[in-house]
């Protein structure tokens, strides 16, 4: 996926800052936190899943996402984020 | 005027959540523990201990399990080998294996969704992060009667077999329980019980010296130099060991007395400030004890404490208990709870032996349930409360 899509969306931004900021979350906590809704959220944790930047495992029927840490695209973009600071 | 000084040094020494560095006469206790524990951080994995903790109130149950867990985390992370000693209450969890899971899982996957599956499912996820992060386990389960009896054998059963089922799998959970009876058990089914009554560790009550030994260090961390002389030391400990070895009763009457003596402004803390103590702490009606109550318990009960104030009734009924408490809810303005709640709260209440209910007997018509303060003055009852409601 090319940078422009990725980052095309507001928000799948979010939830890339959102788990920065937390590390580890299941789908309702990041669609809270995000005030995005559930299929929404999901949606684009498909998307930034296909692109190597997320991974979840899995608990039983409980999902729980975090950064790839081994894709580089995904510490570059913890290190933006981070780098950003918390406010808007 | 004499500037006045406070007695106490740091009072925090005396908080029941307090772990002393060193616990007089329970060197055996913890040399016990640490062998049956000492495959933890010698072969971890290998094998798993379930640990029974059996002793009445105050000989020291829990801060014998608390202080023995810092050490073997302590000494766990010297060698490199993360373990971990997670304390629950079970009592606080209300007795749910659910919520006692959640609170150890939050500790080492603070993120974890709070709802959503069952309490066997939350298990076998517990053991997965566990496996994820190459840690092990001593869950303490406190007051594990609780569970027993709001969930019965269940739990215990899943917990001391949740190893079995994964044959192969490196061995991460050991349990160690602490009740005040053994015979809280008997409610379990025999293969669990037989499972979990292997090693028992039986604490006897505290005798006068061993109080006054106790007493004794903690004075030392708490009060100011030379502020309790050692009359008062004895006075506190005689009367915990006539409470039935209570320490945490002695700790809390020094408490006490110490608050009087500054009220007093007194340089010292006095055998007088001991008796006023004693005086105003009921063994059963300590600060720990109904601070822990929900807002609603605490509501009803300073209800039912005001209307045996005005009554003087030795009983009252549930009817008669919901009025009192409708008003204080008034008071407070806070919203009441219905009747199916509050006769949940009676039974909680009766379970801690601060109120006593009983189904109502021949004479009355209908059923219902008639409720006493045996064991409590009401105007104490009631002052603790309102200090704790703040009014």
């Amino acid at each position: 996926m090319s940078v422009e899509e990725v980052f095309s969306s507001r928000g799948r931004v979010k939830i890339l800052k959102i788990l920065v900021e937390i590390g580890e979350l299941n789908i309702s906590e990041i669609a809270r936190r995000s005030g995005l809704n559930y299929a929404t959220t999901n949606r684009h944790l498909q998307v930034l899943e296909e692109s190597g930047l997320v991974k979840h495992k899995n608990f039983g029927r409980i999902r729980i996402f975090r950064f790839n840490e081994e894709s580089r695209r995904a510490r570059m973009i913890k290190e933006l984020v981070n780098g950003w600071g918390v406010g808007k | 005027m004499r500037p006045f000084s406070s007695v106490f040094k740091d009072e925090s020494k005396l908080d029941i959540n307090y772990v002393p560095p060193s616990l007089p006469h329970r060197e055996p206790e913890i040399n016990l523990l640490t062998l049956f524990f000492r495959f933890a951080i010698e072969s971890p994995g290998k094998m798993t201990q379930r640990v029974l903790i059996v002793g009445s109130i105050g000989t020291g149950k829990t801060v014998l399990a608390q202080h023995f867990g810092q050490n073997i985390t302590k000494e766990a992370q010297r060698r490199g080998v993360n373990l971990h000693c997670v304390h629950v209450n079970c009592r606080e969890c209300k007795g749910s294996l659910f919520m006692i899971l959640q609170r150890a899982i939050l500790k080492f996957s603070p993120h974890f969704p709070r709802r959503g599956y069952s309490a066997q499912e939350l298990l076998q996820a517990f053991m997965q992060v566990l496996d994820e992060q190459n840690a092990y386990l001593i869950l303490v389960l406190d007051e594990l009667d609780a569970l027993v009896h709001s969930e019965g054998s269940d739990p215990l059963y899943n917990l001391t077999r949740v190893q079995e089922e994964r044959s192969g799998h490196t061995q991460r959970l050991s349990l160690m329980g602490i009740l005040r009876e053994t015979s809280y058990l008997d409610a379990l089914d025999p293969s669990t019980r037989s499972t979990l009554q292997r090693n028992v560790i039986r604490l006897e009550e505290y005798s006068t010296p061993q109080l006054r030994d106790i007493l004794n260090d903690r004075v030392t961390l708490a009060f100011r130099e030379n502020a309790v002389p050692t009359q008062t030391i004895d006075l506190a400990s005689e009367l915990a060991a006539m409470e039935g070895g209570d320490a945490r009763y002695a700790i809390e009457l020094l408490w006490r007395a110490g608050k009087y003596a500054d009220t007093a402004e007194s340089r010292d803390v006095l055998p007088e400030h001991v008796r006023k103590a004693a005086a105003s702490v009921y063994p059963v009606v300590r600060r720990d004890m109904v601070s822990s109550l929900g807002l609603h318990e605490k509501l009803f009960l300073l209800g039912v404490a005001r209307s045996f104030k005005q009554t003087g009734a030795a009983h009252m009924s549930m009817g008669e208990a919901e009025n009192a408490y409708a008003i204080v809810c008034e008071e407070y303005g806070e919203k009441q709870r219905g009747h199916t709640q509050l006769w949940k709260y009676v039974r909680v209440l009766s379970a801690s032996d601060i109120i006593k209910a009983e189904l109502s007997s021949v004479g009355h018509r209908g059923k219902t349930t008639v409720i006493s303060l045996p064991r409590i003055p009401a105007s104490d009852l009631e002052r603790e409360l309102s200090k704790l409601l703040g009014t």
